[in-house]
């Protein structure tokens, strides 16, 4: 057995392809973190509507999404949704998985933040005669804002490590950069270091980036941590 | 097609355990790894404590096949150590398991009050009656809701193995569809066999939590990859 030579200049050439790999993973969690958001807050009100369907389905959601794993949403949508006649990108395909999977996560979150509000809260709200938005927009969201903020923070990361699995359905991120970078110059060791450090880098901003607004918009250091 | 996906479902429950089996047994090492790395992080040693918080935001900011990679097609390469596919995807669950392990397991010593540790020793029991007799027994209520939540996640996370060719669960799947002319229905049927594992356990989860009378749930979040 060799012993092993670390040897970074053999990567040299593969950088610029990494440049565009790490754009992909950062557009790929951006856009399924700003949809997932959206669609979970949309089924975490549903889960609160009067509706028993409704709730049964928002429900039914949550629970489908948070047991199964992402790997085999991914490949469903990869695999299924061409055959019912929707031609769809692997960059697409991978967008769609990972904002149903995290949407269920989101909703849960949001949900959470819901709860938290005293319902005499609405209760009085309506009494003084606010409207529905009116309510939500002044009374509700910022109390639930609070109490979602750091956990919302931990699924941002949470989103950005599983976009990784993007690489099963042939989009071409940092987690596929690693892997055919690594298997053309037999570099594991310092393929492994290059990507692990992207991954820290983006993770660690969102998590730095939280604290620091965190700081600045709650006087309470337990919304931020 | 039904009738040929009935004869492959003997396959797809061996292939259920095989990832039962796998996500325990990364499950039982990150509870062991879990236990150590929190100990380490209550140290009084200042080294020894950095050395955990390394570990456990290191591996927490690393997508899983990033270091499934590393481990199968790395580890061979720079150490000369030939792993199977099993044990590579049993040794990065089991990295990932103990770090957010350790993070549940410090959350539940701590939750037991420092009284209740300054009074043991000043009942003059050793480290290990206080553990035995004190601690743990308080901590196991805290560290029990989350450490479902763990296993659930490290299961879902198994399905990576595919990725790396070993034929568990997702794997089989897979195989299913391709000799069955591409149709999706062995995939649906896969996210149904997970979804119905993941769920039991969680029921099993609650069952256990009713059995301690624990009132909190813990909320984890996480895309789970």
């Amino acid at each position: 057995m060799q012993p092993y030579y670390f040897s970074f200049r053999s990567i040299y050439p593969y950088l610029g392809d990494l440049a565009a790999a790490a754009e992909i993973t950062l557009l790929l969690s951006l856009l399924a973190i700003v949809l997932s958001v959206a669609i979970g807050s949309g089924i975490a009100l549903m889960r609160r509507s009067t509706s028993r369907l409704l709730r049964f389905f928002a429900g039914l959601y949550v629970e489908v999404m948070r047991n199964t794993p992402l790997l085999v949403i991914l490949y469903i949508v990869y695999f299924a949704l061409p055959q019912l006649g929707l031609r769809l990108s692997s960059f697409n395909a991978a967008l769609i998985g990972l904002t149903l999977n995290s949407a269920g996560y989101m909703a849960e979150i949001i949900r959470a933040g819901l709860v938290a509000v005293p319902s005499g809260q609405f209760e009085a709200a309506f009494s003084q005669g606010f409207t529905r938005v009116q309510l939500y927009r002044h009374i509700i969201l910022p109390q639930v804002f609070r109490t979602i903020y750091a956990p919302l923070g931990n699924q941002f990361i949470a989103v950005i490590l599983a976009s990784s699995l993007a690489s099963a359905v042939a989009v071409e991120e940092v987690a596929s950069w690693m892997q055919t970078v690594g298997s053309s110059s037999f570099r594991f060791f310092e393929t492994f270091i290059i990507a692990a450090v992207v991954y820290l880098v983006l993770c660690q901003i969102v998590n730095l980036g939280r604290i620091a607004i965190g700081r600045w918009l709650f006087r309470q250091p337990e919304a931020y941590r | 097609m039904s009738a040929q996906l009935l004869a492959y479902t003997p396959l797809l429950l061996k292939a259920a355990l095989v990832t039962i089996w796998l996500s325990w047994l990364a499950l039982l090492i990150g509870a062991v790894g879990g236990t150590l790395v929190a100990l380490a992080r209550m140290s009084t040693f200042l080294p020894l404590r950095l050395l955990a918080l390394l570990f456990t935001e290191f591996f927490r900011s690393l997508p899983i096949l990033i270091v499934l990679f590393f481990v199968f097609f790395g580890v061979p390469l720079i150490f000369g150590l030939d792993l199977s596919p099993f044990a590579a995807t049993t040794i990065a669950l089991a990295l990932h398991a103990t770090s957010t392990m350790s993070e549940v397991i410090r959350a539940g010593l701590e939750s037991v009050g420092k009284g209740q540790w300054e009074a043991a020793r000043a009942a003059g029991m050793t480290y290990w009656q206080m553990m035995r007799h004190v601690i743990v027994p308080q901590a196991l209520r805290v560290i029990l809701p989350p450490s479902v939540g763990v296993y659930i996640a490290t299961l879902k996370e198994s399905s990576l193995a595919s990725i790396i060719g070993y034929v568990e669960l997702t794997k089989t799947g897979l195989l299913i569809r391709e000799t069955m002319g591409s149709s999706f229905v062995p995939l649906l049927l896969l996210a149904l066999i997970y979804f119905l594992i993941n769920y039991g356990i969680s029921l099993g989860g609650a069952a256990l939590e009713r059995r301690f009378h624990v009132n909190t749930r813990l909320m984890t979040a996480g895309a789970g990859q």
